[in-house]
This record gives C-alpha cells, structure tokens and sequence, in this order.
C-alpha cells in the first residue's frame, strides 16, 4: 500500500467487508485473478506432464518441444492431444496429463473436418463449443478474459498515475498553471477517443510482437482517458490545500513533496478509491468496443469484442458463441461493479459524519 | 473496362465504418451559376478540338474506306429470355451509400457505379456473354482496318439519352475532351485516354473511328467498350466539376436512370426504368432491364442484409461463402423446403480475381528468394479451401487463370510441404527453431513477417494460415486493416506480404505490365547495360505489389505488350508465368469458379439461369420479377401453403480444374 493505513482507513475496510455483496464480489473477482495467472495450467493444449521412456516433462512454462522428442517425425510443437492418444493405443506405460481444456486459444480443431462453429461437447472437451474457425471458445474467453482484466489493470495504473500527478499538480500549484492546464485539458478531452484510437491504430506497424501492440492500444488508451481523473483530484487538492492543517504543516517548515504525498494525498484516497471499479468497467467496455469495430487487438488474440462480434453475426446458427461471451461481459462487469458500489458505500465521508 | 478504373481492388464487403451520417438532405443538385463569360463545356470543347487537330479530325463520309469488312454481331444469340415480364420491383441494398453520382473522379469508384454506369450503360459494343465476339450497342456496325490500327464505327441514328437528346458522334469527341481534362480529378482517365487512342475521326453525326497506337489482338475491345459523355449535360463544365456535378445524375445510354427526387440521401437510390428506352426492342437488349424499378437501401451490415433477405425485405443475396450456403441458409431451411426461397449454383468462365499472398520483394528478408520459396510452402492454402472453404473452391494454380489458351497450360501452385520449406528458410539462413518454434538466422533474428489485408471477412483464413505456417517455423503477424487503409498501405509500398485481390476483367489476355514491369516497382530500375540501379528508389501508387524487377521480364513484357500476333503472346505470356513462378513472390490462393444466390420464388431467371460469361446472377440483367408470384408466394406464406422446394445447380459452363 502506497499509504500508511490510518485508523480511518481501517475502518473503511472494516465497513467494506461488512457489505457482503461487495465483498464477494472482490473475493470472486480476485479469485478469477489469480487462477488467470496460472491459466496455462487449466486450458492449453501443451500437457501438464508428459512420462515418455522413463523422464517426465512439463512442457507448460518451457520451451516448445518438437514432435521429434517424443517420437512423432515433424519437427513442429507436439500435438499432444495425439501424443495421449498415441501412448494410450501403444500400452507401453507412457503417459499423458492433460490440463481440463486440452485446447490452446489459437488452434483450429474441428469436430468435423470442416471449420464451422459447433455446439458444445463434453465428449470431446469443448464445454462451450467452438467458433466460426472451430477454435475452442471456452479457450478463448479465458484468455480474452485475462487480456481484458489485465488491460484494463494497467489501464486504471497508468489513468490514476497520470489523472493524480496532473490534477494534484493543478490543485495544489494553481494559479496560472491551473489555469493552463485546465484549458489544455478541455481542448484534449474534446477529441474524439473512438475516432483517435482508429486513426492511430491504423497507421502503426504491424511488424510489432502482439503484447506490443496491446501496450500501443493501451497507451492511446490512456492518452485520450486520462483528463476525467484530474478534475476530481484538482478540486479535492484545492478542498484540502485550503485546509489548516495543511497550514500547520507548512508553519512546521514541511517541504511541498511532503506536504502532497503525507497530508493532501491520503485524505484524497475516497476520491481515487471511488473512480477505480468505474475506471475498470470502462476500460473493459472500450477494449471490447474496439475489438467489436475491428479496430482493437490484432487476430487471431482471444478477445471478448471479437467473440461478441462473431455471436451477433451468426446469432441464428451458433447461439451458443454469444451467449457465453455475452454472459462472461454481464458477470465480469456485474462484480466490477458491486465492488464499486461497496467501494463508494464503505468510503463515502458523510456515513461517519454525526452531527450533534 | 474503360469505364473501371484498372487498379479496383476486389473488396469484399467492405467494412461499413461508424461514420453512419444518415437523414435526408436538401437537394444539392443546384449549384452556384456559373460567372457570365465563362465558356461553356462545348466550347471548351470546340477549343481543344481545334489545338489538338493531330487527335480530333473532321471528314467527310467519303473518307471512310470502302473495302472494309464491316461486321455487325447478327450471328449471335439473343440474349434476354422470351419468358421475361416487365413490371414489378426490385429491392436491393448497399454496404454505403454512394459518396458522389459523377461517374469519373474522386470516390466515384465505388460498387454503386455498378448501378449506373457498369451493368446498365450501353456501350458501343459489348461482348457478348456466351461467345467471345462483339454484339451492338450504340454501334449498328464495325469494321477493322488492320494497316492503319483504326476501328471504324456506324452509330445508331435510334440511341437517345435518358434525357431524350440523341447521341451523336459529338458525344464521343466530348468523351476525349472530358476524360483528358484535368477538371475531373482522374489521372488514370488522363492517361488512358491520351496514351491508348491517337485519333478520333467524324464522318458525319453517326459515323466515326478511332486510332490505336499498337495493332494488338484485343484491338476492337479498346475501341467498342466506349461509352460516350453526353456533351448537352456537361455545359457547366469548369475547374469545379467535382463538386459541382457531384450529385447530378448522368443521362445514360441504358435503360434505368434517377430521378433527383429518389435519391435519398444516406438512405436509399432508386432507379427507374425508362419505358421508351431506345433499345427496348433491339435484339440483344429486349427481355432485359426488366424490373420497372430498382429500390437500393443502405444495410450496413452483411448479418443484417442476410436477416433483410430472409423476411423477404431482399430479393436476392449473394451465398457464394460456405457460412452462407450450408449454415446460415441451409437446404433444410424452412422457407427453402417450403419453396420461398430458391438456391441456385451457377457455374461461369471469366478471367478470376487474383487472390493470393503478395510478397514485397523489396523489404528486407522478402528478397530472398529461398525465403519466398519457403513462404509458397509454408501456405496451407488446401486445408484452407479444404476446412474453411469445404472444398467449394479450387486451388488457384497461377494469377492468370481463366484466359483460355492465354493461360499456362501446365504450372501449379506450390503445395504446403514443411520439409521443402524448412529446407528453403535453412538454405537462408533460418535453420534453428527459436523458444517459440518460430526459425531463426545465426544474428538471432526471427522469421516473422506482417500480412496485412483489408478483406475484414476473410479475417479466419488468415487465422488458418498463420497457425500452419508456424509448423514450418514461419511467423505471419496478421494487420487486419478497413479495406482502403489496407490498400493504400500496399500502394505506398509499406507491406511485407498483402493478402488480397486485383479483380479481373473479361477480357482475352492477361496484363503484366500494370503488375510486374520494373517501370512500376521503381525509378530507374535498371541502368542502360540492364545492370540494377544502385540509387533506385521505390515507386509508390502502382499495382506492381510485388515490387518485381527483373530486366529480362521487363524486355518480354514491352515485346508482348507491342505484339499483334496472337500466337507470339501466348508464347511470351507462358514464359512471363514461368519466370513469375519461379520468382515465387506470390502464393496463389484459390478461384471460385462458379457463384451461388439465393431468391426469392418471385426472382425468375432464363432457362439454363444465366450466360457463360457472367460474373454475378444481376449483371446481365435478365432476370425479372413475376408480382403475380410475389402475390402469390407472400399468401402462401401466410396461409402456410407449400411448393415444391428448389434447389438448383447450373453446371453447363463448368469447367475441369
């Protein structure tokens, strides 16, 4: 925590946990989180542990590993769906684990020998179906999950690093620098940001690594995201700078750095507090929006946009693609918001103001 | 052809983009009056015409040679059914709408020409849709006169424009002065019509000719596929014609036109018939243009346009893609089973669109021809067309199918084969498989290249490829980009590998200089001893996407391109197929040999459906719609009355791939 934790503070939490549907809410979200992070272990099409002639591989985390290794004659990555099957048929004590979904995001694996979209499957481990290119989609969601989750993460650092250092800056600086500053800002937060991010994106180089691209978009992102957050800290800056004991702190002899970082910035934290969930709500939305319009991550990265956009288009023939990426959106943002909502509620000032 | 700009890229269906302005506008067909003293587009005309006495001659009827052979198409078939009504009519619908009705200059390109200009307008001859000869237009009669490269021309004293003004030989002077004026914004017009026409004679008001610059075998298609500029309507011509004609709607030679009120800004077009149109009893041209009016609405979205069809909103749509034919509106359907809705597989024989990987020789790595070797073997194209496409499509085998004897009689595309491309990316260099899998040279670098397209739709394709090519070590980092973005990245030169298409037109031979002649790819190419130009720099907005510059290809291509002998072309044209081949700067992807529709029972089409030639089931125009069966059919519907369901395959054209 970047503050120490007052009394107050403390009591906000309290109150947090109190309010159970927030609560859960965060415990879930943080739970999805963090099973995110190990994802590779639960959906990929690379085994979690291969026994082949007496050695165990974990090819998860590693390098790929040529067919060659274990015996097949192509020098490309194992297919190890067949390796299983290859060891099962042979009986010769190799073995095979699989993670629960033996399917990696990218790979068109069809049910048919036509890339189409099928419906869900238990038999052969695609639990929500495949998409318009047979790619398993419970694989993609996942991974377009985590995408989204995390993109929207740096997108809430970068935002409140940004919206906080400027908006403080203007607050407690002022004078003309606020003033240019505020003018700055509403020239720049009358550019269109959808418009901007499809301009830029359209011009950038393809030749970047995929996670490039994704920092790109996240950066133009914040760009055009960043203005909102400096008003709310500019006026709650100005609230506390007039304040005494910001006053006492400076008849001390405190040095400016101290007086933002020690005494205006923690009694802003509600504020920053309060934005985060919608903050992340909105990220998530966007990112989704662009990949809708074609104009967010490059293919073939697992998405939500991209998946939501397959569903409208085959709404008819393969109900099952916009159902699931539908039903991800509505409950991912659901709990974003439920936390929000606890979040405003625990921290809201006006619950321990009694007057008498 | 002359009417399309040779550089339009097949885009299908291009993305509508969110600037979705709709609403009704005024009318802007007025514009500000022209400053008294202006001259006027005749006499601007008059004064080109009297500088430019080498292009434009006046004669007399006794100048026209009397040992010419003329001919005038009569042995050929008709082409409209006998079984066609009148009446009724058509609902369509667009991706955009039009951004301008002028039919030459900026943004005038787009798929709405078709509807004014491409499919309707009367040239002076056409090519007839079966047989390869000309039939009459606005021309009763031709005539070649070989030694002196000039086409001789009868006009029809009956052909009038939409506006009821005859069209005389002054039109077709006007059409030279037009479409060399720089007022239209059209460099490629310019070009065209100051560099492939030396002279344009006037006998009297219907008799002309046109001079060639080259005798070569397709001479008559440059000569008859004219269609003139009505001089009349282009008396406002002036420095502003861009804006000025911007939402005027030409008078045209065919039988639909628009009427100011129907054009709905943002909206709709509507196009009517013209029920005294000059041609509506000529034989080549009766029991066609039968709907008495066409309504085109703006649908952005090709889900929505299919939704639009299957209430019965459409009356035809396009189920060439296999999503569309087997899923989305599958055999078993209700409204197939019940009859409604007819599906229909055509199969036709043109010239294909070039659909392929384009390789940027000039970038880093891409020259290196064990490296495009290794992309031609890296490109799973058969699971493509086997999965994806479900075997609808064939394996393109080179990007000059369809031209008949013109085409290579025996090359074939490269198949996907990971140990011949391991072998070529090794013999470059890529010999060990990074973490990834991904190949990489001694310096650690990766073979990975970007493959940009803008054909949005084809987005799973790409997605395909790229997971194959990974088994050969290949990295494809796919740009998915809008449809002109993309194109215009690859006309400035800034791609690795394009994935894309140039359409093709029908026409008797391939071109090769547009793509593949060094004058295209750069500056100074070559040095007078045809050694490489060490200071040559890239030559941006051509279609030469391969930046390919071969001295000796070059040499041929000027040979065939200054042929006249038949033979000697075919010959040039295999040899230029091989040297392309063996260059290997393109992975050729698939031809579609046939298109599939689906209609509405009302939509009724001549026996045997359509002609050998025909690109799509609307082009030609000789379908019509019965309203008695639409009557009939939407009771039924309602009532729950059936027919008998059908299903239709035309393969009388099909041809062994």
């Amino acid at each position: 925590m970047l503050f120490k934790l007052n009394p107050q503070t403390t009591k906000k939490l309290r109150r947090f946990r109190e309010i159970k549907r927030g609560y859960y809410s965060f415990v879930i979200l943080m739970t999805i989180i963090v099973v995110s992070l190990f994802g590779e272990l639960l959906i990929n099409n690379r085994a979690l542990v291969v026994s082949y002639e007496g050695e165990l591989y974990f090819p998860t985390y590693t390098d790929f590993r040529p067919g060659t290794d274990f015996g097949f004659d192509y020098s490309y990555e194992t297919n190890y769906r067949d390796l299983k099957r290859r060891f099962e048929e042979e009986g010769q004590g190799n073995w095979v684990l699989l993670p629960l979904v033996p399917y990696s995001p990218n790979e068109n694996h069809s049910v048919t020998g036509i890339y189409k979209a099928d419906p869900p499957t238990a038999e052969l481990q695609h639990y929500l179906g495949t998409d318009t290119t047979s790619r398993d989609i419970l694989a993609r969601l996942f991974y377009g999950t985590r995408i989204a989750l995390f993109f929207s993460l740096g997108f809430l650092g970068a935002v409140y690093a940004i919206g906080i250092s400027v908006g403080s800056a203007m607050g407690y600086i002022g004078g003309w620098f606020d003033l240019l500053f505020q003018r700055i800002i509403e020239i720049w937060s009358n550019i269109p940001f959808l418009y901007m991010v499809i301009i830029i994106f359209s011009v950038i180089p393809a030749a970047y690594a995929i996670s490039t691209r994704i920092v790109i978009l996240l950066v133009v992102m914040v760009l055009f995201s960043w203005t909102s957050m400096t008003y709310y800290m500019r006026t709650e800056t100005y609230k506390q700078k007039a304040r005494d004991y910001v006053a006492a702190a400076r008849i001390i002899g405190a040095s400016n750095t101290r007086i933002i970082f020690h005494h205006v910035l923690p009694n802003t934290l509600a504020t920053m507090v309060t934005f985060m969930p919608f903050t992340i709500v909105s990220a998530i939305t966007a990112v989704t929006a662009l990949d809708f319009l074609g104009f967010g991550l490059p293919p073939p990265t697992p998405s939500l946009g991209e998946l939501l956009k397959q569903g409208t288009e085959n709404l008819r023939t393969a109900p099952w693609i916009v159902i699931s990426a539908f039903t991800t959106l509505v409950v991912l943002l659901t709990l974003v918001t439920f936390i929000g909502e606890a979040v405003r509620e625990s921290f809201d000032p006006k619950k321990f103001t009694v007057y008498k | 052809m002359i009417n399309k700009v040779f550089a339009k890229l097949v885009l299908m269906g291009l993305m509508g983009l969110l600037a979705a302005c709709g609403g009704e506008t005024e009318s802007t067909t007025t514009s500000a009056p022209v400053p008294e003293g202006t001259p006027s587009g005749s006499e601007q005309a008059q004064q080109f015409y009297a500088a430019n006495p080498e292009f434009f001659s006046f004669k007399t009827p006794a100048d026209v040679p009397t040992d010419l052979v003329w001919e005038n198409g009569s042995h050929l078939p008709e082409i409209g059914s006998p079984n066609a009504k009148k009446g009724g009519v058509q609902y369509e619908a667009m991706q955009d709408y039009p951004r301008t009705l002028r039919l030459v200059g900026p943004d005038s390109n787009g798929a709405f020409r078709n509807w004014i200009l491409d499919n309707v307008a009367v040239k002076l001859a056409h090519r007839h849709p079966d047989n390869f000869d000309f039939y009459p237009g606005l021309a009763t009669e031709w005539a070649l006169s070989e030694e002196t490269r000039t086409v001789y021309m009868k006009l029809d004293p009956d052909a009038r424009w939409s506006d009821g003004e005859p069209v005389t030989a002054d039109d077709y002077f006007f059409m030279f002065f037009f479409n060399r004026s720089e007022h239209i914004v059209a460099p490629w017009y310019n070009n065209w019509y100051s560099t492939q026409y030396t002279n344009i004679s006037k006998y009297d008001d219907y008799t002309i000719s046109l001079t060639m610059p080259e005798m070569d075998p397709d001479i008559l298609y440059n000569a008859l596929e004219h269609t003139p500029s009505p001089e009349h309507f282009y008396a406002e011509f002036g420095p502003d014609y861009v804006e000025r004609y911007q939402w005027r709607f030409v008078p045209t030679t065919g039988a639909y036109y628009v009427k100011d009120e129907d054009i709905v800004k943002g909206r709709s077009v509507t196009l009517t018939r013209d029920t005294n149109w000059w041609a509506k009893d000529k034989k080549f041209w009766k029991n066609r243009y039968n709907a008495d009016q066409i309504y085109i609405s703006v649908v952005r979205d090709s889900a929505k346009m299919f939704e639009a069809f299957k209430i019965g909103d459409l009356d035809m749509f396009g189920l060439s893609l296999a999503e569309y034919w087997y899923d989305k509106l599958p055999d078993s359907d209700p409204d197939v089973q019940n009859g409604y809705i007819h599906k229909s597989v055509f199969y036709n024989q043109r010239p294909r669109p070039t659909w392929g990987l384009w390789m940027n020789t000039s970038r880093a790595l891409l020259e290196n021809q064990d490296i495009r070797l290794g992309i031609n073997y890296a490109s799973n194209w058969d699971l493509v067309i086997e999965r994806y496409f479900r075997g609808d499509f064939q394996r393109m085998r080179t990007p000059h199918d369809g031209f008949v004897e013109f085409s290579h009689p025996t090359l074939r595309a490269r198949p996907f084969d990971i140990g011949k491309a391991q072998e070529h990316f090794a013999a470059a260099g890529f010999t060990q498989r990074g973490p990834d899998g991904i190949l990489m040279n001694a310096e650690g670098q990766k073979l990975s290249f970007t493959l940009t397209s803008g054909a949005e739709p084809l987005a799973p394709v790409l997605t395909i490829l790229k997971e194959e090519a990974l088994k050969a070590g290949l990295d494809l980092r796919i740009e998915m980009l809008d449809g002109s973005a993309a194109f215009k990245k690859v006309q400035e030169k800034q791609h690795d590998i394009y994935f894309g298409a140039f359409g093709a037109f029908l026409e008797m031979y391939p071109r090769f200089w547009e793509t593949y002649h060094s004058d295209n790819a750069y500056d100074d190419a070559f040095l007078e001893d045809g050694s490489v130009n060490p200071d040559r720099q890239i030559k941006v907005q051509t279609n030469n996407l391969e930046s390919m510059a071969i001295y000796e290809l070059d040499q041929l291509i000027e040979q065939y391109d200054a042929s006249s002998d038949k033979q000697e072309m075919i010959e040039l044209g295999h040899r230029m197929m091989e040297m392309h081949h063996d260059y290997a700067s393109f992975v050729p992807a698939y031809v579609q040999s046939f298109y599939r529709v689906g209609h509405w029972r009302w939509v009724k089409f001549p026996e045997g459906f359509n002609h050998k030639h025909s690109d799509t089931s609307g082009e030609l125009f000789v379908h019509w719609i019965d309203t008695e069966l639409k009557e009939e059919t939407l009771a039924a519907r309602r009532s729950g009355q059936t027919f008998e369901p059908q299903i239709n395959v035309y393969d009388q054209f099909a041809e062994e791939l």
